[in-house]
């Protein structure tokens, strides 16, 4: 018996909660077979971050403080990505993922320019690991060759697993206490240490993510809660909701009611 | 003012073939640099599709660069071929006559220099087949004809098959007479080309519909084919510079601009090195450039128009893309240089008619027209991706690399050697054009004066 | 007068040559205007009813808000849209030399006049058009002004710069038509009595015809019209974005102005063409009046036409292809829901029923051909102005400073003092056409004889074919 598979995989952000740390970022790296960014290729400015961590100094000395900001691939539901790649090489799963194939993707670069959100990068140089290096490589994760385009994927791979071990070998559903059982959720959610970063299924209303994306949703921008979409306004529809950090959203809460 | 003499038909045969017949001494040597800056340039794609995109300067956000804005120039300079072979053969203006061989000619020969860029240019071209054809039998996908990169061959192929159907139906009684007059190898691939040309009465009239019809049915590929390339840029919805509704008819009216401007130049370079000054006249020359003066001003009207509307609602994102182009260096002066050298001096020096009959002074008009549209298309496509957004994080600059000025270069080199070789083996002028321009000339009476006038063949 | 065939098998009469008895007699029936008075009652009627109509909207809805006004602002902009490029029509296929320009250039100057009523129509929309700045709070998602050209909002803008634009565009036209026609004039005044007499004895009396008077009259024209050709884009432009981009939120839009001057050129060349068509048809012009302008113009008419498809399509394609709301929104609003049906009947207008009649060889080279497809060229611009600017006056006043509608507002149908104020307009502007029409000399005689010793009939081999001078 096969079982239907029915996730819309997003993410929530509690940018309260984060402290830029970059564990996410190294995480990421490990995970992903991604390139090893030397000081040459970040001079470059090519280097990959599948998450990055942005940063913004806000205020004057000696009150200045920092806001951080980790962008991901937003997954989003109206990607702007996925209409110009002339070979389809990325295209919307039926899982809500904007998924890259790399073995079909020539490496014209449109989707990097139309992506809203600057989350995909492109392989200039063919990577490289040293001997040491190469037994570290994730065996689930393609290594991808220079000339193709590569992004946040969810830990795709890691979802499959799920899928195979849980759904279908042990015929459980998979949702937030399965995946916590077995760890399965992508490796900047796991490596975070202040749970920032939560992974989950918008549809299953038992997922803790679900009532960040009912609320929503369900009102027009004037919430109690602290939800909210990067670059909302241009309707990309992204997979990925942020939560204000407390004191700012205190503050902008106070004034719309004070 | 008709001022050329009429020339017995031998004549203009002998003037016009000497290109065929005979090889200048420039010949050779012109022929040898083009060729070694070509095989330069072609060295260096090897090693850039050996080692990858990494050599040049393209970096993460600006991911087209110097060869992009080189595909979109070569595809300017190609509307120059129905312009003047077709629009002006339509709207029955006599001086096109001597141009519109040879702006078909650089039409043909800059489409397929501009098809080389894009496919350079990615990633694995040797996977381009994905892109063009629905190669990938084993999982049955398409190119995805929603992407404007797929529309993009189909319009620049079409283009190119007309232009090649075009040039060499206009070029059947000309290998006729070159059949005519050769002996050996020569004649017996002329005779083929011929296909059998006797000059009769029933093949003229084939020969005159056939462009007429060729030159209405190419207009709507002429319009759609540089619209099409400038969707590749108009649909980035993330590009906040590019995303304007106004790129179609922009880029079109831009590239009759650069491209007449390059003929220009090719025909005062063909006339002082052929010495066909009885074919190309300064008449010709000067009525170019004011069918230039028009054509200019409509594109600095769209010009004005997509800057102003950048900065329409002053949206942030959009104005730092702007501030950008106009205030920060390098791009402040290339804005200047740009639209000084794109609009500003040719419309100066083509404002007088002593001056648009100076050769020199439309030499240096028509090659400032093209310096400003290389540029013009680089200032457009790079600001919008250095400032991309509001994440100001990954605002990064671009620096091209030699090997991308070298591989630039390389294509301005294919170009002008493929003109030579061409030269060497068909007319650049055509010889029934000319024939038939002094068959209808004649004089008219007014007053005291007499008139020159021409017959209107409709 | 001979009649001409070719071996082409041309409509007959495709080239006239008028010999010299027709030309002396130009004058005199170039000035004499005929039966006009039907006309001239029922456009003074259709002019009345337009103030009818304007008082008692402005009695009910004021002049402060714009959003009642929508349909004055439609019939506006079309008579401006249909009116104020025809000089620029004359002046242009003069410079190009075109040799079948030459019945038609007076048709078109004397479209100036109309500019006038053009300019008095603009000054109650002035009074309404709603500020630059944002008056409110800025929010997060609204402009601090709304669109427009005036980015840095100087001193006077929009309201003087914008009129003294406008302003200046009747006076070039006008100084156009007037030193177009003094050589005309000059020559009628021997067949003209009475007031008019006085009148062209004012405006021409020193007319000698003296070889710089000449020279010094055709570059004035020229440099007049190449500063109308210069302010007339800016104005369409200025009208185009201010007083209907601007006020639907978050249409972005760099090739609308475009796609309003295009309509221009089309509208123009459309209603100087029915002119000339009437006047050929039942003027008893045919003397001077060939097929061969129409055969011309109906060429031009055609890829304007496709120019237009065109344009449209380039808007249409680079707001679809994202999926974005914001554009989707608009795309709603003005093409696919609210108002689709007047879309189809401007499509139909402005590009599909001309391009259907001019395809046709035969259909091009009769005279009729052109003008038939202009008719409905004007109609299809009817319902272009009526789409954007009823539509732009409906948008939501409170929404022109957002950054985008969220709200796609529906049509709006017009009220009876609509109607009146649309009719109205029209009308005006063609009573005061046709008073332009009875002042000045219906032909440009001057030229018209100028072309008759340019053009000739000659043989060549075994067929008649039209032989042009080229004395420059």
């Amino acid at each position: 018996m096969v079982v239907k598979i029915e996730h819309k995989w997003g993410m929530v952000v509690d940018l309260d909660k984060c402290t830029g740390c970059q564990g996410c970022v190294v995480a990421c790296q490990a995970e992903n077979n991604l390139p090893i960014n030397t000081k040459d290729l970040f001079m470059q400015k090519r280097a990959f971050e599948w998450i990055r961590i942005e940063r913004y100094w806000e205020g004057d000395f000696p009150n200045v403080k920092a806001r951080y900001l980790p962008v991901m691939c937003q997954h989003c539901g109206n990607a702007p990505c996925e209409p110009v790649c002339p070979v389809y090489a990325t295209y919307h799963n039926d899982q809500g993922l904007n998924v890259q194939v790399y073995n079909r993707c020539v490496g014209t670069r449109y989707c990097i320019n139309n992506c809203t959100y600057q989350v995909r990068f492109f392989n200039f140089w063919e990577p490289t690991w040293p001997e040491r290096l190469q037994n570290q490589l994730n065996p689930d994760v393609t290594v991808r060759t220079r000339g193709i385009t590569e992004k946040c994927t969810f830990c795709v791979q890691r979802i499959r697993r799920a899928e195979i071990t849980v759904e279908r070998r042990e015929r459980t559903k998979l949702n937030d206490k399965t995946m916590a059982a077995r760890n399965f959720m992508p490796a900047c959610v796991q490596a975070c240490p202040t749970n920032a970063l939560m992974f989950g299924d918008q549809n299953n209303k038992e997922d803790k993510i679900h009532g960040y994306f009912e609320e929503l949703h369900g009102h027009d921008g004037h919430s109690d809660s602290r939800g909210y979409r990067i670059l909302e306004e241009i309707g990309t529809d992204p997979s990925v909701i942020y939560l204000k950090k407390v004191d700012q959203f205190k503050m902008e809460h106070s004034e719309s009611h004070g | 003012m008709q001022e050329g003499r009429i020339l017995p038909p031998e004549q203009i045969n002998k003037d016009l073939l000497n290109s065929i017949m005979s090889t200048p001494k420039w010949y050779w040597p012109a022929v040898g640099i083009c060729s070694f800056i070509v095989l330069i340039a072609a060295t260096v794609v090897a090693y850039m599709i050996n080692k990858g995109l990494g050599i040049t300067g393209l970096n993460r956000p600006v991911m087209w660069g110097f060869f992009i804005t080189n595909f979109v120039f070569w595809i300017g300079i190609s509307h120059a071929g129905v312009m003047l072979s077709a629009i002006l053969r339509l709207a029955k203006a006599e001086w096109r006559r001597p141009a519109s061989r040879a702006a078909e000619v650089l039409t043909i020969f800059s489409l397929m220099t501009a098809m080389t860029m894009p496919i350079i240019h990615t990633g694995r071209p040797w996977r381009s087949l994905y892109w063009f054809f629905p190669y990938d039998f084993a999982r049955g996908i398409f190119p995805n004809i929603r992407s404007p990169l797929v529309w993009d061959p189909s319009a620049i192929l079409t283009y190119l098959t007309s232009s090649v159907l075009f040039v060499f139906i206009a070029l059947i009684p000309d290998f006729a007479i070159l059949r005519d007059n050769t002996t050996g190898l020569k004649k017996i691939i002329y005779t083929k080309l011929a296909m059998g040309w006797q000059g009769n009465a029933r093949q003229w009239k084939l020969q005159i519909v056939a462009g007429i019809l060729l030159s209405a049915l190419i207009l709507p590929v002429f319009v759609s084919v540089h619209s099409i390339v400038s969707w590749d840029f108009g649909m980035a919805v993330s590009v906040k510079a590019w995303h304007s509704t106004v790129f179609a008819p922009y880029f079109v009216v831009g590239a009759v601009h650069s491209g007449v401007s390059a003929v220009i130049f090719v025909l005062i370079l063909l006339r002082q090195a052929y010495g066909w000054h009885d074919y190309i006249r300064r008449e010709h020359v000067e009525a170019l450039c004011r069918l230039l003066i028009v054509v200019s001003t409509g594109w600095f009207y769209y010009f004005v128009m997509e800057i102003i509307f950048g900065i329409y609602g002053r949206e942030a994102d959009e104005v730092a893309i702007r501030t950008l182009q106009f205030t920060i260096y390098p791009w402040n002066y290339i804005m200047i240089i740009f639209i000084v050298t794109t609009y500003f001096l040719p419309i100066f020096l083509w404002s007088r008619k002593v001056w648009r009959r100076n050769l020199l002074i439309v030499s240096i008009a028509c090659i400032s027209v093209n310096i400003g549209m290389w540029l013009e298309r680089y200032i457009l496509f790079i600001p919008g991706q250095i400032n991309k957004q509001v994440f100001t994080f990954t605002w990064a600059n671009y620096t091209p690399s030699l090997f991308e000025g070298i591989i630039v270069l390389g294509t301005f080199a294919l170009v002008t050697l493929l003109l030579l070789l061409f030269s060497k083996v068909m007319p650049l002028i055509p010889l029934y054009d000319i024939k038939e321009g002094d068959i209808l000339k004649t004089e008219v009476q007014i007053g005291r004066r007499t008139v020159p006038a021409t017959f209107r063949e409709d | 007068m001979a009649e001409l065939k070719t071996l082409n098998h041309h409509y007959k009469d495709m080239w006239v040559f008028p010999d010299a008895e027709d030309l002396a007699g130009l004058p005199a029936k170039a000035t004499s205007l005929g039966k006009t008075r039907l006309l001239l009652w029922v456009t003074l009627i259709l002019t009345v009813l337009g103030v009818v109509g304007f008082v008692m909207r402005a009695s009910a809805d004021g002049l402060s808000n714009y959003e009642p006004w929508g349909y004055y602002m439609a019939a506006f902009s079309f008579v401006f849209m249909v009116t104020a490029p025809a000089p620029l029509v004359s002046v242009a296929f003069r410079l190009i030399r075109s040799h079948w320009r030459r019945p038609l250039t007076r048709i078109a100057e004397i479209f100036a006049l109309v500019g006038i009523v053009n300019f008095v129509l603009y000054i109650p929309l002035m009074l309404m058009i709603p500020e630059i700045a944002n008056p409110n709070e800025i929010g997060h998602h609204s402009l601090d002004i709304r669109r427009t050209l005036w980015i840095q909002v100087p001193w006077g803008a929009p309201h003087f710069w914008e009129t003294a634009a406008m302003f200046s565009l009747p006076l070039m036209s006008c100084l156009i038509l007037l030193l177009s026609s003094t050589p005309d004039m000059s020559a009628s005044i021997q067949y003209v009595t009475g007031a008019k007499k006085k009148l062209y004895i004012f405006l021409a009396g020193y007319w000698k015809g003296s070889k710089r008077q000449w020279l010094v009259m055709q570059a004035a024209i020229g440099a007049l019209g190449g500063l109308y050709f210069l302010t007339l884009p800016f104005v369409q432009f200025l009208i185009s974005t201010d007083l209907g981009m601007s006020l639907i939120a978050g249409w972005k839009d760099s090739i609308f102005p475009a796609i309003y001057t295009l309509m221009g050129f089309q509208t123009s060349l459309a209603a100087i063409l029915i002119v000339l068509y009437v006047f050929r048809k039942w003027g008893g012009y045919e003397r001077f009046i060939g097929a061969s302008p129409f055969w011309s113009a109906s060429k031009i008419l055609l890829g304007l036409s496709l120019l237009w498809i065109y344009h449209m399509f380039a808007f249409f394609i680079t707001f679809w292809y994202g999926r974005m709301e914001v554009e989707q929104n608009i795309l709603n609003y003005l093409f696919v829901d609210s108002w689709f049906w007047i879309f189809i009947l401007n499509a139909l207008g402005s590009w599909l029923i001309p391009f259907g009649i001019l395809v046709w060889n035969p259909v091009r080279r009769a005279d009729w051909g052109a003008p038939l497809a202009g008719v409905f060229v004007l109609f299809g611009a009817l319902m272009f102005n009526v789409r954007t600017f009823v539509g732009a006056f409906n948008a939501g006043r409170e929404q022109i400073y957002d950054i985008s509608i969220t709200v796609v507002p529906p049509a709006v149908a017009p009220d009876i003092w609509d109607l009146f104020m649309l009719i109205g307009v029209i009308g005006l502007a063609g009573l005061v056409y046709l008073i332009g029409l009875k002042i000045f000399p219906v032909m440009n005689i001057w030229e018209i004889k100028e072309g008759a010793m340019y053009q000739k009939m000659g043989r060549l081999f075994r067929g008649n074919y039209l032989v042009l001078a080229k004395p420059e």
